[in-house]
């Protein structure tokens, strides 16, 4: 079965390269993306239900991860669902145990391989359907 | 045919020396080279080939005096002034921005005291994007990646103890919306300290692909409307505030965002021109603002492309201003732009070489006769500056400028088989590509089908697949990688307290200006969006009621309405 990721720019980050381009490299490892441009958390979530995605990637350069980030995996359990929550972008490796204590799954900072993400999104995603 | 002999005789060498050299590098390529050359072609980043050796028949058509020149003079290939370096050291301008004006104003203070020579303000996401700091959209933004921005008291903040009479102030704002609001904040305090408008020396950035291709939102106005508001911040800058650069062409966030050398300065000369169509369909003279009008570019480490570039880029606006526009006063043709250091070409990875690589790309840009400079920090991967990280990115432009004595001829480069053959390369390819994007219509009409957003995304993601086959080399990462990848370095922190002082500081304003007559103010603005007539005089009527920045932007995303950011 195709993995079904939605991307999105979170919050007001203006950077949208990186988000982009891992889109369309997903799409070449054989994932559907779909990207949702820039949204908030609650918009982001709505989203995810509606495509019945099993992956959530956030993309973020503008600081704003450990406000608006857990948020997403908050707003995404009160609703009952249960993706995949990635993050990637400029993120101090400190905040990375935060992160992960709220739910991200991991975070990819720049100058990820591209196969080592969709490797990881494969392992999980198939586990948890498992 | 006496007139073909004339033009021969002015061409850097004689013709019958060309050929012999030809006839010599023939002989040379058979037999002394012939199997040595390489393996692979070789390109520049651009995808220029690159030759082996650069030999006068190289140049052999160029006339000195007619396509290079002297510097200070047309075609302004060697520098827009004289003296160049000798005259003026380029500005030493780190940009400076996080939590509170307060805050930041710190900032500029310990920059100026270690010997900058300007300011330069980032904004937070919520400033550039037109919301207050107690927008449900600013959550979590607010003097993140920037200070916040909300009324002209935070200006006032901003700037305190700061000689704005004496030194030049250079705003980011990205965005036309964002300059026009900040413009009027800037312009209101001078008058409010008794500092007259002509004194005011800065640029602001005011580029509407900042809004509409470069850098994306939730809520962005039309390319039409961001283009109107850019142009109006011109026109009134061009009346009112005439030591004012009222836009720096940001070739800078394209390249960032996924450009060539060449796409970077033919988009901004392409908007330039552009802007310059509109406002002499206003009436406006093109010499009344066209010596204002000035650019901002992006150096990476492809050292000579990016010279040449610089060099070409002088060229092709002395053309654009000459044959298009018969720009009459000298400063019209004068390309002048800011230099920032590639932020995209710094490694996550063994972060203290990214000193090496700023170093590098710097040279380049006082090599290519850069009129400002702001070197990246070797944290930028990692989190906004830290002060001591900001100190070695001064540091660097110091050494620049007091160590390597490159700052005492002009244009040093200049006769270069290899860089005057790169240059005229680089402005033939601009100008073919300023010509692509006027035959689809013109760049506004580029914007509005997405064509530009494709071209950015296709370099971008070509680029990231380089880089993933090693055919890019980034030292550390795919060429000698590093063993050691959990590098600690200290990361700056954004203050957290920003948000709620910021909205503690609106709740006092809400309390004390006289809403009514914010009103009022704000309601003739929202007329005065469908009229064909400058907004910024009652921009600056709203912001000295106190009216803030959120609802002065909200006004123009109710009358302009929002536009679909065309990227999948």
């Amino acid at each position: 079965m195709q993995i079904k990721v939605v991307m999105a720019k979170l919050g007001l980050d203006i950077h949208w390269r990186g988000a982009l381009v891992v889109s369309r490299m997903l799409r070449d490892e054989g994932m559907e993306v779909v990207y949702l441009g820039n949204q908030f958390p609650e918009q982001i979530v709505d989203a995810a239900i509606q495509e019945g995605a099993d992956v959530i990637g956030l993309s973020t350069l503008g600081g704003n991860h450990l406000t608006l980030g857990p948020k997403v995996v908050e707003i995404m359990k009160a609703k009952g669902m249960d993706s995949l929550v990635i993050m990637g972008g400029v993120i101090p490796e400190d905040d990375f145990p935060l992160l992960k204590e709220a739910g991200i799954a991991e975070i990819f900072g720049p100058e990820t391989r591209i196969e080592e993400m969709a490797n990881f999104i494969r392992a999980r995603v198939k586990t948890e359907i498992a | 045919m006496t007139n073909t002999k004339v033009e021969q005789d002015k061409k850097l060498f004689d013709q019958e020396v060309i050929q012999e050299i030809e006839e010599q590098k023939n002989r040379w390529k058979e037999n002394t080279v012939k199997g040595k050359e390489g393996e692979e072609q070789y390109f520049s980043d651009s995808g220029i080939p690159i030759n082996l050796l650069y030999t006068p028949d190289d140049v052999k058509d160029l006339d000195y005096l007619k396509d290079i020149g002297l510097s200070g003079e047309a075609p302004y290939v060697r520098g827009v002034y004289p003296n160049m370096y000798r005259g003026r050291l380029f500005t030493v301008r780190q940009i400076a921005g996080y939590g509170t004006p307060e805050d930041t104003n710190e900032r500029f203070k310990f920059l100026l005291k270690n010997g900058a020579t300007g300011t330069s303000v980032v904004l937070d996401l919520p400033t550039i994007r037109g919301y207050s700091s107690d927008d449900p959209e600013a959550e979590g933004h607010v003097g993140a990646a920037g200070v916040a921005i909300d009324s002209i008291e935070d200006i006032e903040a901003l700037y305190d103890g700061i000689p704005i009479d004496e030194i030049s102030s250079n705003i980011v704002t990205h965005l036309p919306s964002t300059t026009v609001v900040l413009m009027a904040m800037f312009a209101a305090m001078a008058e409010k300290k008794g500092i007259p408008l002509e004194k005011l020396s800065g640029t602001n950035q005011n580029d509407f692909l900042m809004e509409t291709a470069i850098g994306s939102s939730l809520e962005v106005l039309p390319p039409k409307a961001s283009f109107r508001l850019q142009c109006d911040a011109i026109e009134y800058a061009s009346k009112n505030l005439p030591r004012w650069n009222p836009v720096s062409y940001n070739g800078y966030n394209l390249r960032e965002a996924g450009t060539t050398a060449v796409q970077e300065v033919a988009c901004a000369i392409a908007n330039a021109i552009a802007t310059s169509e509109e406002l002499i369909r206003r009436g406006n003279k093109i010499d009344d603002f066209a010596k204002r009008l000035s650019f901002f570019w992006n150096l990476f480490n492809d050292f000579f492309e990016e010279i040449a570039k610089c060099r070409a880029s002088r060229l092709v606006w002395h053309e654009v201003m000459k044959d298009r526009f018969d720009a009459q006063h000298p400063k019209s043709h004068l390309m002048r732009f800011h230099v920032q250091t590639a932020g995209i070409t710094l490694t996550k990875v063994e972060p203290l070489n990214n000193i090496a690589r700023s170093a590098i790309q710097g040279l380049a840009a006082v090599l290519g006769g850069a009129q400002s400079l702001h070197v990246d920090s070797y944290d930028e991967a990692y989190s906004a500056p830290t002060e001591e990280s900001a100190l070695i990115s001064i540091r660097t432009q110091q050494i620049i400028q007091a160590e390597t004595n490159v700052v005492n001829t002009v244009d040093p480069l200049a006769g270069s088989y290899f860089v005057e053959n790169l240059t005229q390369e680089m402005a033939k390819r601009i100008r073919e590509y300023i010509a692509l994007i006027e035959d689809k219509g013109g760049l506004v009409n580029c914007v509005e089908s997405g064509w530009l957003h494709r071209e950015i995304s296709d370099f971008a993601y070509s680029m990231q697949k380089d880089i993933e086959s090693g055919k890019q080399k980034i030292v550390g990462l795919n060429y000698f990688p590093t063993e050691n990848n959990s590098t600690k370095i200290p990361v700056f922190r954004y203050p957290e307290a920003a948000e709620t002082i910021q909205k503690e500081k609106l709740q006092k304003l809400y309390a004390k200006r006289d809403s009514a007559k914010v009103e009022e103010t704000l309601n003739i603005l929202r007329q005065k969006c469908h009229e064909d007539e400058n907004l910024l005089p009652y921009i600056k009527d709203c912001v000295l009621e106190y009216a803030t920045l959120g609802e002065i932007e909200e006004v123009f995303r109710e009358e302009f309405g929002l536009w679909q950011f065309p990227l999948a």
